[in-house]
């Protein structure tokens, strides 16, 4: 089939784009908008990543330092706080079912919270 | 790739995308520009995975042309889906009988599949090869070919000349 003419209508049809200025710039507003949000995010993972060095940092040092000492200057626990340790021992062996219920709690609470904050980053 | 270098690249390619995205839009002018920015503004944020493997022009219609498919697949009563266009406006000049040919044009083209449509714009409207389309539908060159005969004969039928 002679296909001639439809293709030279289609080749004298052209659209025609009508010149708008506007474009490129309302083009590169956008552009900075999403860079603003690009770069947001960025800062808001540097940050999240530098707070969980240090404290990594921290908790090793400390957790170092801890067992140094402990090493270093060896204690006998029965010798201090005139059985308070004991007593304190004898309570959280006793009570320790209910005690669990609010660090189950904190857990829980911890997690949604993270989640949360997760989701608003990802809607960013 | 930095913003000053990424609009320098589009400002040679704005026209031609705009005419591609206006043709799919079937003349709405509107939302062919609002589509073009969206891919724009996405082709932006993936410039720094731009290996140069492909021509710039022809990964910036790969990305304008997803943009028009999302766009078509989103739910939304009016204007552009996939299957039963409807002429909204034509961008023309105002001379009647060129708003005519537009109509025509456009009805013809908003009844092709959207594939046949894509192929028949960009080889007819844009003057791009057919591994240039190929490459921007993601798809063979032979079927590239097979679209743009099967959209020649659908349109022979749809247009009175």
């Amino acid at each position: 089939m002679n296909d001639q003419p439809i293709e030279e209508f289609l080749r004298n049809n052209r659209p025609e784009v009508k010149d708008d200025p506007t474009f490129l710039l309302e083009t590169q507003r956008r552009m900075r908008e999403v860079e603003g949000i690009k770069n947001e995010v960025d800062r808001q993972r540097r940050h999240g990543h530098l707070a969980l060095i240090l404290t990594l940092a921290i908790g090793l040092v400390a957790g170092i330092s801890v067992t140094v000492l402990a090493y270093l200057y060896p204690i006998d626990l029965s010798t201090v706080g005139d059985g308070k340790l004991d007593s304190i021992r004898v309570f959280l062996n006793t009570w320790k079912n209910y005690l669990l219920i609010p660090v189950a709690g904190g857990i829980i609470a911890l997690t949604l919270l993270l989640t949360r904050s997760k989701d608003a980053t990802a809607r960013l | 790739m930095t913003q000053e270098r990424f609009i320098g690249l589009v400002r040679e390619e704005q026209e031609p995308l705009r005419r591609f995205l206006l043709a799919l839009c079937s003349g709405n002018a509107a939302l062919a520009d609002d589509i073009a920015q969206d891919a724009l503004v996405r082709a932006y944020v993936a410039s720094g995975s731009f290996l140069g493997l492909a021509k710039f022009r022809t990964w910036l219609f790969r990305i304008a042309y997803n943009c028009f498919i999302d766009h078509c697949r989103k739910p939304h009563p009016e204007q552009v889906s996939l299957e039963g266009r409807v002429v909204l406006s034509i961008a023309s000049d105002n001379a009647p009988d060129a708003a005519f040919r537009y109509q025509q044009l456009y009805g013809g083209l908003d009844k092709l599949p959207e594939k046949e449509k894509t192929a028949i714009i960009l080889f007819y409207f844009e003057d791009r090869s057919i591994k240039e389309i190929a490459s921007i539908l993601q798809i063979p060159s032979g079927t590239v070919k097979y679209h743009l005969s099967s959209g020649r004969t659908h349109l022979k039928q749809l247009i009175r000349l």
